[in-house]
């Protein structure tokens, strides 16, 4: 179990670039081939100053953490074996387009713990991530709930 | 496939995003995105491992069929007018499964429409309850 003092660290900041090729990577793996979402001159065409990323792109950030998707998670201590995904939301402030620079700081906002449904303890853990742009704008703010479930009896 | 607005397309309470089936998903679909996203949790491409946590085989990560979701929701309402996506995972997408994903629109204020999505499985269970707020034209 997580202890509740961990309400408020900060996790990491991670800097990274928007790329065109880890975003047609992400177009294929949503099953979209539409090269508006990787290819300049057809975002153009579209009528989008450069090429838009898609709704979850901030993804593209744990290229460049130290273990990927499961940083915060690995940070935290959580077991990965007993580790869902709760929720995740994002608000969005500035678009955000290819070439763009991101800088993402992580931090955990809420610690909860609820009775498990087959018994046991189960931890949530929120985390909140603002991502600010190569201008100083604060581009996209990233929560998720991480549950990690009880352990087996 | 529609092309990706760029500007602020009008809806109305009711309207509803084309609805479309992915699958079925398979074991690749897993890795392409584990590799897209860099989600190289074991339990999603590793089948000893995911037996050895009690489970009958991988499951899909809940960010792959958010983000398929999140495109379609873009093509609809335009990525740039998207201000706020928020996804509930609440169950597993196993290989082999048909995944439906369906929105509506729930209310239109002030240039704002608030949107109510969900992705099912083959036989009708819910993996995904969502809501968005994009802007409108008008």
């Amino acid at each position: 179990m997580t202890d509740p003092a961990v309400a408020g660290t900060e996790l990491d900041t991670v800097r990274f670039p928007v790329e065109r090729g880890k975003l047609a990577e992400l177009a294929r793996a949503f099953h979209d081939d539409d090269p508006a979402w990787f290819d300049p001159a057809a975002a153009r065409a579209a009528g989008f100053p450069g090429i838009p990323a898609p709704p979850t792109a901030t993804v593209l950030a744990d290229h460049w953490r130290s273990d990927g998707a499961l940083t915060s998670a690995l940070a935290l201590g959580l077991d990965v074996a007993r580790l869902l995904h709760g929720e995740a939301s994002w608000e969005y402030l500035v678009p955000v387009r290819a070439g763009d620079e991101l800088a993402g700081t992580a931090r955990v906002v809420g610690v909860t713990t609820r009775d498990g449904r087959r018994g046991g303890t189960m931890t949530l853990i929120t985390i909140e991530t603002a991502f600010t742009n190569q201008d100083g704008a604060v581009a996209v703010i990233r929560r998720d709930t991480l549950i990690e479930t009880a352990p087996p009896a | 496939m529609s092309p990706l607005p760029a500007a602020p397309v009008t809806l109305a309470v009711g309207d509803a995003l084309p609805q479309i089936t992915v699958g079925p998903l398979s074991r690749t679909d897993f890795v392409r995105y584990a590799g897209a996203g860099r989600d190289f949790n074991p339990i999603h491409h590793d089948e000893p491992f995911a037996h050895s946590a009690g489970l009958p085989e991988v499951f899909g990560m809940g960010m792959l069929h958010a983000g398929i979701l999140g495109a379609r929701l873009a093509r609809w309402v335009g990525p740039e007018q998207l201000r706020r996506f928020q996804v509930r995972f609440v169950g597993q997408v196993w290989p082999g499964d048909v995944l439906t994903f369906r929105g509506e629109v729930e209310q239109v204020a002030d240039g704002i429409a608030h949107l109510a999505l969900t992705v099912t499985r083959q036989d009708g269970e819910p993996v995904l309850r969502a809501s968005a707020a994009a802007a409108v034209a008008g």
